[in-house]
C-alpha cells in the first residue's frame, strides 16, 4: 500500500466517524464516533512516520500521546455520561439540549 | 504476496468494524465493531513497522477503553431495551456533512504530491530508541501527558462522585 | 564538612520542619512548634558555618533536559548570597522564637508556624539559587507563602482581602518579571546566573543594548511588586494585616527585600542598561520621598513602620542604580535587622497594650515596657541613621555614592527622604515614649490592668535583645561584608559625613519640638498638620489606591456612556427598523438554535469541506 491508500483510509475513517458523531442519539455511540476519529489520526501520523520522517521515534510517540490522550478522554466523558444518566434517566443526546437559544 | 493480502485483510476489518460502529443501531454491536476497527489498525501499524505502537493499541484501546465504554453501557442502560429509533432527517444531514467532507479533503488529497523518502533503517526502529527518545527528547511531553492523565482520574472522579446525601 | 550537605541541610531543615509540622503534628502545637524552630535553628547553624567557609564555587545539578535548554536546580555560594542568608536565617529564628510568646494562645498556632518554615525554606532557596528558573519558582513560593501568612487570620475579612491584594499586585510584576526571565532565555538559551553575568559570553555580550534594556526593565517590573515599590506599593500597608511578627519577617526584612536582592544579584545586567538605571532612580526617589510622606502623618505604629519599608527599599534600589552595589547590599542587610526589631518592639506594645495607636500606646503607659522601649529607641535611632548605628553607615555610604557624580536632583531627593525618616522616627519614638500631658500639666495615670509589665516574657524579650545588639554592631561589620561582595569600600572623610549627619539631626530636632517637648495641647501636631491640604494629602495615602478604584469605575462607565451616546444619537433613529427586522429574524431563527450540538458541529464541518475544496481548486 502506498502513502495515499493510507491516507485515502484514514479519511474514510474520519468520515465514518464523523458521521456517527452527527446521526447517533446514544451519547455513548458519539464516543465511539469520536474515538473512530481519533483512530484516523493516529493511521496518518503512522504513514507518514513510515514514509517521510527519518528519526520514526517521533510519529511513534506521538501515536502513542494520542492513545494517552484518548484514555484521558474517555474517563472523563465516561464519567459525564455516567452522572448525566443520573441526573436525566437518559442519555439520548435530543434531550440535552441546554443551549437552546 | 502473503504481507498483501494480509494487509488487505486488516483494511477490510479496519472498513467493516467502522462500518459496524458508525451504523449498528444496538450499541453493543457499535462497540465490538469498534473493536474490530482497532485491531485491523494495530495489524496495520504492525506493516507500518511498530510492532511495539500496534500491541499497545492492542493492550490500551481494546483490553482498557473499549472495555471501559462497555461498563458504561452496561451502568446506563438495560441490555433489553430496544435501541433508539433513526432519526431520519438527522442522519441525511450527518450523512450530507460527512459526504461534503469526505469529497473535500480527498480532492485536495487527490491534488497533492507527497514526497516519499526511503523508509530509516531497522535499527531506528527499535523500542530502545523509541524509549530514548521519550525520556530525553520528548521528557517534556511525556512529563505533561503523566499530568493530564492525573487530572483526568481527578476530574473522573469528582464528576462521578455519588452525593453522599442523596 | 562538605559544602553539599551544609547547604541542603541550610536549606531543607525549615521544609522539613513544615513537613513534619503540617502532616504530621496537626494537633499539638507544642511539638509542632519546637520541631519547626529545630529546622530553623539548624538553618541558622548551617548558614553561618557557609559564610565563615567563605565564597566557594557554585554546586549544580542536571535537573532535566529538553531539547536545547538544560534546566539545572542549584546553589550559587557567593558573597551576596553567603551574607544575605545568614541574615534570613537568623532574623526568621529571632522572629520564631518571639512568636512562641506572641502567638501562645492562639488555637492554630500549627498552621503559623508551619507557614513559618515554607517561608524560610522558600526564602533560603530563592537566596541561594543559581538558575534563573529556580529564583523565579522560589520567587512565587515565598509570594504564596506571604499570602498564608498575611491572610493567617483569614476569619478577619480584612486580612483575607489584603492576602489577596497582596499576592494579585505582586503577581502583576511577577509577569513582566517572567517574560524578562523568557527573553534572557530567547537570547542566551541558558539560565544560570554566573554565566548570564560573564561580560563576554552572557547576556551583556549577547543582547542587543534595547534588548538589554527591556529585559532589564521587565526584571525591575518584578522588584516593583514584589519590593512594594511605585505604583506597586499599596499591597505593604495592608499587609500589616497579619500577625506582628510576620510583619517583621517578611513585610520588612526578608520577603520584600528579595525585589532587592534580585537586583543585587543581577547587578552587572543593570549596570549595562543606562536606560534602566535612570528609570529606577527615578521610581526609586519618588517612592522614597511618597512613602515617608505616609509615614508623616499615620498613627497605626505598624504602618508608619510599613511606610518607612517601602521608603528604606526605594533607598536601596537608589543605591544599586547609582552603582554602588556595596552600598544597597549593606543597607539591606543593616534594614533587615533593625526593621526586624522595630516590629517586635511594637508587636510587644500591640501584643501587651492591645493597640496600634500610638498616641493610645503612649497614653496606656508604652514607656514602662523595658524592652520595647529601649528596643524601639535603638531601632528607631539606628533607621533615622545616627551614629554610630547600623543605619547611620549604610545611608552614609548611599549619600557618599550618590554624591559622587555631583548634586543632582536624585541627592537632593534622598537628602530630603533621609530628614522625613529621621522626623516620623523620632514622631514616633516621642509619641510612645514622652506621655502627654492633661490639662494641668501633670502625667496621666496609667490605665488599671495595663499597668504591670509582666507581659514581656523572655520568648519575647531576648528576640528583641538579640536584634538590638545586632542593630548597634553590624555597622562596624561594613568593610567585611564588603570583602566578601569583592569590593573596595572607600575611605570617606570625616568632613564628608556632616551633611548626612545634619539632616538627621534636623529632623530629630523638627520632631522634638512638635512632639517631644511634651506641648499643653492634648492633640499633638506634626508641623504637616499647618498644612491641612497636604496633611489630607498624606494621610490618604496620596489617594492612589483610591485612584486605583475609581479608574477602573470611571473607565467603565465612561466606555458605557459612549457606547450609550453613539447609540441614542447616532443609531437609533436609522437602526431601529433594521433592528425590528432582525429582532423578526431572531424570534424565526432560534428555531434553529434548537441547542442540538450535532447540528452545530455539522454546519461547521460542512464549511470545512468546502475550505477544503476551495483549497484544492486553487
Amino acid at each position: 500500500m502506498t502513502l495515499h491508500g493510507y491516507l485515502l483510509l484514514g479519511l474514510v475513517l474520519f468520515s465514518m466517524g464523523l458521521f456517527a458523531v452527527l446521526w447517533r442519539r446514544n451519547l455513548i455511540a458519539v464516543l465511539i464516533g469520536v474515538e473512530l476519529m481519533m483512530n484516523a489520526a493516529s493511521l496518518n501520523i503512522m504513514a507518514f512516520n513510515h514514509y517521510r520522517v527519518s528519526d520514526p521515534s517521533t510519529g511513534q510517540i506521538f501515536v502513542l500521546i494520542i492513545i494517552g490522550l484518548a484514555a484521558a478522554e474517555v474517563a472523563i466523558f465516561l464519567s459525564i455520561i455516567l452522572n448525566l444518566y443520573r441526573v436525566q434517566r437518559e442519555i439520548d443526546v435530543e434531550g440535552i439540549t441546554e443551549l437552546r437559544g | 504476496m502473503l504481507e498483501q493480502v494480509a494487509v488487505g485483510g486488516f483494511v477490510v476489518l479496519v472498513l467493516a468494524g467502522g462500518v459496524m460502529a458508525a451504523w449498528m443501531r444496538h450499541i453493543l454491536y457499535a462497540i465490538i465493531g469498534l473493536g474490530i476497527s482497532l485491531f485491523g489498525l494495530a495489524g496495520l501499524f504492525l506493516n507500518l513497522g511498530s510492532p511495539f505502537v500496534a500491541s499497545m493499541q492492542i493492550l490500551i484501546y481494546i483490553g482498557g477503553i473499549v472495555v471501559a465504554i462497555i461498563f458504561a453501557m452496561m451502568l446506563s442502560i438495560a441490555m433489553t431495551v430496544q435501541p433508539l429509533e433513526r432519526n431520519r432527517p438527522k442522519v441525511w444531514f450527518a450523512g450530507l456533512c460527512a459526504a461534503t467532507f469526505f469529497g473535500g479533503v480527498a480532492w485536495l488529497l487527490e491534488r497533492t504530491e507527497f514526497e516519499v523518502i526511503p523508509p530509516a533503517a531497522a535499527q531506528s526502529w527499535e523500542l530502545a530508541q523509541l524509549g530514548h527518545a521519550l525520556l530525553n527528547r520528548y521528557n517534556l511531553v511525556f512529563e505533561t501527558l503523566s499530568l493530564v492523565l492525573l487530572l483526568a482520574i481527578i476530574g473522573a472522579i469528582l464528576i462521578a462522585r455519588q452525593e453522599r446525601t442523596s | 564538612m562538605e559544602t553539599l550537605p551544609l547547604v541542603l541541610g541550610t536549606i531543607f531543615a525549615p521544609l522539613l520542619g513544615f513537613l513534619i509540622a503540617i502532616l504530621l503534628l496537626i494537633n499539638c502545637p507544642r511539638v509542632a512548634q519546637t520541631v519547626v524552630l529545630a529546622g530553623s535553628a539548624l538553618s541558622v547553624a548551617g548558614s553561618a558555618a557557609l559564610l565563615i567557609r567563605g565564597p566557594v564555587d557554585p554546586v549544580r545539578f542536571l535537573w532535566f533536559t529538553s531539547g536545547d535548554i538544560e534546566l539545572r536546580f542549584g546553589f550559587l555560594l557567593d558573597g551576596v548570597s553567603l551574607v544575605f542568608g545568614v541574615a534570613v536565617a537568623l532574623i526568621t529564628f529571632c522572629v520564631m522564637v518571639y512568636s512562641l510568646g506572641y502567638m501562645s494562645g492562639d488555637p492554630s498556632r500549627t498552621r503559623y508556624f508551619a507557614m513559618l518554615g515554607f517561608f524560610a525554606w522558600s526564602m533560603l532557596g530563592f537566596v541561594y539559587a543559581v538558575d534563573l528558573l529556580q529564583s523565579f519558582i522560589f520567587w512565587e513560593l515565598i509570594g504564596l507563602a506571604s499570602f498564608f501568612l498575611i491572610g493567617f487570620w483569614y476569619e478577619k475579612p480584612s486580612a483575607a482581602a489584603a492576602a489577596k491584594k497582596a499576592f494579585l499586585m505582586t503577581r502583576v510584576g511577577d509577569v513582566g518579571l517572567f517574560i524578562g526571565i523568557l527573553t534572557i532565555l530567547q537570547v542566551t538559551g541558558d539560565f544560570d546566573i554566573p554565566r548570564l553575568l560573564d561580560p563576554d559570553l552572557g547576556l551583556v555580550g549577547l543582547a542587543t543594548p534595547a534588548m538589554l534594556t527591556a529585559i532589564t526593565l521587565l526584571i525591575f517590573l518584578g522588584i516593583v511588586g514584589k519590593s512594594a515599590q511605585f505604583p506597586l506599593h499599596t499591597w505593604l500597608p495592608d499587609a500589616m494585616e497579619g500577625p506582628t511578627p510576620v510583619s517583621a519577617l517578611l513585610h520588612s526584612a526578608t520577603m520584600v527585600a528579595a525585589g532587592v536582592f534580585l537586583m543585587a544579584r543581577l547587578f552587572p545586567l543593570f549596570m549595562a542598561a543606562e536606560t534602566t538605571r535612570t528609570v529606577i532612580l527615578c521610581i526609586a526617589t519618588f517612592t522614597a520621598l511618597l512613602s515617608a510622606t505616609m509615614a508623616m502623618v499615620d498613627r497605626d505604629i505598624k504602618k508608619v513602620l510599613a511606610y518607612s519599608s517601602i521608603s528604606q527599599l526605594s533607598f536601596m534600589l537608589m543605591a544599586l542604580a547609582a552603582g554602588a552595589l556595596f552600598a544597597g547590599y549593606f543597607h539591606l542587610i543593616t534594614h533587615a535587622i533593625f526593621k526586624a526589631l522595630l516590629f517586635l518592639c511594637s508587636g510587644l506594645y500591640i501584643h501587651h497594650l492591645e493597640t496600634n495607636d500610638m498616641e493610645e500606646i503612649g497614653r496606656r503607659g508604652g514607656r514602662r515596657m523595658p524592652f520595647a522601649t529601649i528596643g524601639l529607641v535603638i531601632g528607631g535611632a539606628a533607621l533615622a541613621g545616627i551614629p554610630p548605628l547600623g543605619g547611620f553607615f549604610s545611608k552614609e555610604e548611599i549619600f557618599a555614592q550618590l554624591g559622587r557624580d555631583g548634586f543632582t536632583v536624585f541627592t537632593a531627593g534622598a537628602f530630603a527622604a533621609a530628614f522625613l525618616t529621621a522626623y516620623y522616627t523620632f514622631r514616633m519614638i516621642f509619641l510612645v515614649t514622652v506621655p502627654e500631658r492633661t490639662e494641668n500639666g501633670e502625667e496621666p495615670t496609667d490605665h488599671g490592668e495595663h499597668g504591670s509589665h509582666a507581659g514581656e516574657p523572655w520568648s519575647m524579650g531576648v528576640p528583641v535583645a538579640i536584634l538590638a545588639l545586632g542593630a548597634m554592631v553590624i555597622g562596624f561589620a561594613g568593610p567585611r561584608i564588603a570583602a566578601m561582595l569583592g569590593v573596595r569600600p572607600e575611605e570617606h572623610a570625616f568632613a564628608s559625613m556632616i551633611p548626612a549627619v545634619a539632616v538627621v539631626l534636623a529632623g530629630v530636632a523638627v520632631a522634638w519640638l512638635d512632639f517631644g517637648r511634651g506641648s499643653a495641647s492634648p492633640q499633638r501636631r506634626g508641623f504637616i498638620a499647618r498644612v491641612p491640604a497636604l496633611h489630607t494629602l498624606f494621610s490618604n495615602q496620596w489617594y492612589v489606591d483610591d485612584l486605583y478604584r475609581a479608574v477602573l469605575v470611571r473607565f467603565t462607565n465612561a466606555v458605557a456612556t459612549l457606547l450609550h451616546a453613539v447609540e441614542t444619537r447616532g443609531l437609533d433613529g436609522g437602526f431601529n427598523r433594521l433592528g425590528l427586522g432582525v429582532l423578526g429574524l431572531g424570534v424565526r431563527s432560534t428555531r434553529v438554535q434548537g441547542g442540538w450540538v450535532q447540528f452545530y458541529s455539522g454546519c461547521a464541518i460542512i464549511f470545512l469541506g468546502a475550505i477544503a475544496f476551495y483549497i484544492g481548486a486553487r
